[in-house]
């Protein structure tokens, strides 16, 4: 069988980061550069090398739900991604969506770390019940989609930190392919104790500022975050008239099979995914304009990633949206890719802050420290993940 | 298009393989349950652990040494899906092959250690050995490095019924990835006291050594274990329906939520028989209702008083169950059999059906079915 290829258009998008708690704040934040990396309050990191990332105010989600019943039982990553979701569908007018394709991987962790905590105090057993139901990664979408009033069928990637980008990834496919018609897609992920310090652990998280493709940098810092592209057929979109924000042209994965958590060192991941990305858009390497890089600001990372880029696309504008709010793991893929949309809607490049001395190696050229105004047609975004999960989506302007 | 199940594989508490596990079904064996001691408090609980010379093969590779128990028991379960399609990992097939792992707690165990170390001795102390096993799509890498597959590799999670997801999820890349010739499907799950302490607050796991199913629900016993289903464009084994599934909010209308999803099912065919996800929990009551509206004749049976509550695994090991029946034209009869569904298949018997359904009620709001169909034939 080969399938049609319809058009996959853009129709909605929805996004809370630490950049702000909806899109229109995360572009006036991405314009103006801000850098969101805070001390971190809700666990004790006294003891970790890195004390800082990119946090949610608890009070941005105060209403993410209309029943107070529901949200005081919910782990604070259904807020996330329902208030994400509940975006994107409101700025796609009434998009009749077949499916919701999530990538995560944390889920509800922390209420993990709390029933752990509470079992070796020996505490009593109250509301472990609560603690559990609402641990696991489906519930925070199964809470949000209940939320919004939508009774769809869910898949739940978890490629560590390329499932945003898969979930778009997928989700581009099937309807490209003529599968469904209309499709919510993104990720969330909350921050929690067990993975910061697990990162920690690994030496990747760093104590001074994120500074990716920086000669210094020094490593990550998380964040935490959702978002959601509503993603349509041109045909679907045209039937109730839609308008859309972008159009999403190109998917390509490849998974690293050097080692679970390093990459392999001649950058063939990152290379692999964004050459069958451009093959699947039917795109020349000379015509993306502009790259959304996974750009940790590990050591190992924007090594690989930078020569990856180098090699391929020469000296394209790169930047790391990270440098202002950290990773959000399994939903950064899908945090940059509405980040790209935004740019390519409102033809801008985003910075990549506290870039100080550029790394004579790579070609490429680093968006530095300040947004800049462009005239584009294609952006790319790459995610890279634990696993060597690679994954690269290349967006294009309406 | 037509997608075909061409191997299956499994390691459970009862065999190092599928065909092991089934001969051990139909002799109406039951998995050996094992005290497990939390801990932490004063709680014991039962399991179904698969003993370790069952994944001493997968243990050897290099790649595998420090790895978790979900991860060689996923390795396991696929080389025995391999196998059985006769194929070995030879170069050439890696390209157009894709592996999808079903993940429902994953490698809870060092998840439980690294934490632990946290907790005890502070975050200084965390290993960072431990770390990079305990996130979810470890066990999938893994196994591609193993295969040396460097292209579609997904992990996706869920709750028990995770496994027919994922084999829908494997179905939709074959449809839009006309280059890949066959994918790997494989569900793996580890147990550990943490895991069952957890579900007994969450009353779903039950703390004696035995659980009825279609009866009184007082919980389950988890089991370890695997599962892998390969699917490709050939076959005898026709996959004929599968769903992303469906979420049920509240436990009051899960049954409306199954009789509408398995009821899509049966506007089109009529199954001969049903593998059923019966764990001794609220499911079974759901799968009652539902059978007893839409499936009032067909033998129902449930092999989980046998092998154990697998969650990542279970559902994917329900497909290898009725790929099974199908192919070998037997269904095993159900252990530990309460009086609520009359047609629940007692004892091992034979059968000449050719159209198979799965169903599966999950813990965490997940409902979810597919279908098999006895068809010799290729792609469209």
């Amino acid at each position: 069988m080969v399938c049609a290829k319809s058009r996959v258009l853009v129709t909605g998008l929805g996004v809370i980061s630490p950049l702000g708690p909806d899109s229109v704040s995360n572009l006036e934040s991405l314009l103006c550069a801000r850098d969101t990396v805070t001390q971190v309050e809700s666990f004790d990191v006294s003891r970790t090398r890195c004390k800082t990332a990119g946090q949610i105010p608890d009070q941005w989600m105060e209403d993410a739900f209309p029943q107070k019943r529901h949200s005081d039982r919910a782990h604070r990553s259904a807020r996330m991604a329902t208030m994400a979701l509940r975006e994107a569908r409101e700025s796609a007018k009434g998009p009749s969506l077949e499916l919701l394709i999530v990538g995560t991987t944390s889920g509800g962790m922390s209420y993990g770390e709390l029933y752990y905590r509470r079992l070796l105090a020996a505490q009593s057993r109250k509301g472990f019940a609560r603690l559990v139901g609402n641990y696991m990664p489906q519930k925070p979408v199964s809470d949000a989609l209940q939320a919004n009033g939508l009774r769809i069928p869910m898949q739940i990637i978890a490629n560590a930190c390329s499932s945003g980008a898969n979930a778009i990834g997928h989700g581009f496919e099937l309807i490209r392919c003529g599968l469904y018609g209309c499709i919510a897609c993104g990720g969330y992920d909350p921050i929690c104790e067990l993975v910061f310090v697990g990162f920690d652990s690994l030496q990747a998280a760093t104590s001074e500022k994120i500074r990716p493709f920086d000669k210094q940098r020094s490593g990550m810092v998380l964040g935490e975050g959702a978002s959601f592209l509503v993603l349509e057929s041109e045909e679907s979109a045209a039937a109730r008239g839609a308008t859309a924000v972008a159009e999403v042209v190109g998917y390509g994965t490849a998974t690293d099979t050097f080692h679970l958590t390093q990459p392999h060192p001649s950058g063939i991941g990152p290379k692999l995914a964004m050459q069958r990305a451009l093959q699947s858009a039917g795109v020349d390497p000379t015509e993306i304009d502009y790259v959304n890089a996974h750009g940790t600001a590990t050591i190992f990372n924007d090594a690989t990633e930078g020569c990856a880029i180098s090699e391929l696309l020469g000296d394209v504008q790169v930047s790391s949206t990270k440098s202002m709010m950290g990773h959000a793991l399994g939903a950064a893929g899908a945090i940059e890719a509405a980040f790209c949309v935004l740019a390519l809607r409102e033809q801008f490049h985003p910075p990549n802050i506290n870039f100080v001395e550029p790394d004579p190696g790579w070609r490429f050229k680093v968006v530095a420290n300040a947004s800049r105004r462009a005239s584009f047609r294609f952006a790319l975004s790459n995610s890279i993940g634990f696993g060597g999960a690679n994954a690269t989506l290349i967006l294009k302007r309406i | 298009m037509k997608v075909f199940v061409q191997g299956i594989g499994a390691v459970t508490p009862l065999g190092p393989s599928a065909l092991e596990t089934w001969n051990q079904l139909c002799q109406g064996h039951r998995a050996p349950r094992k005290m497990m001691a939390s801990r932490l408090g004063n709680r014991d609980y039962y399991w179904c652990p698969v003993p370790g010379k069952y994944v001493s093969e997968a243990a050897r590779h290099p790649r595998l040494r420090r790895s978790g128990t979900v991860s060689l028991l996923g390795a396991a379960a696929g080389f025995d899906a391999l196998a059985d399609a006769g194929l070995k990992s030879l170069p050439g097939m890696k390209e157009r092959m894709a592996i999808v792992f079903a993940i429902c707690s994953g490698g809870v165990t060092y998840t439980r250690r690294l934490y632990h170390e946290i907790v005890t001795q502070g975050a200084q102390a965390a290993s960072p050995v431990l770390f990079p096993e305990t996130v979810y799509n470890a066990a999938a890498s893994h196994l591609a490095a193993l295969l040396g597959i460097d292209w579609q590799c997904y992990t996706l999670v869920g709750d028990s019924s995770v496994g027919l997801s994922a084999l829908h999820f494997a179905a939709e890349l074959l449809t839009v990835q006309p280059e890949l010739d066959r994918c790997l499907v494989v569900g793996t799950e580890e147990a550990d006291w943490l895991l069952a302490d957890a579900f007994t607050s969450w009353r779903m796991a039950t703390t004696k050594d035995f659980f009825e199913v279609y009866g009184t629900p007082s919980g389950t016993v988890f089991a370890e274990g695997a599962a892998a289903v390969l699917i490709g464009r050939t076959g005898s084994i026709l996959l004929w329906g599968s769903s992303a599934g469906q979420s049920f909010f509240s436990r009051r209308d899960s049954a409306a939520v199954a009789v509408d999803l398995f009821g899509k099912f049966l506007t089109k065919m009529s199954p001969d028989l049903v593998v059923s996800s019966a764990n001794g929990t609220f499911a079974d009551e759901v799968e009652r209702m539902v059978f007893a509206r839409l499936l009032p004749a067909a033998p129902v049976y449930a092999p989980k008083p046998a092998v154990g509550e697998a969650l990542g695994a279970s559902a994917l090991f329900q497909v290898v169950v009725a790929a099974l029946c199908l192919r070998l034209r037997q269904i095993p009869g159900t252990l530990d059999a309460g009086p609520k569904l009359p047609t629940l298949n007692r004892q091992t018997r034979s059968h000449s059906g050719t159209d198979a359904m799965v169903t599966c009620v999950g813990f965490s709001q997940q409902i979810n079915a597919v279908a098999l169909k006895v068809c010799q034939g290729t792609a469209d």
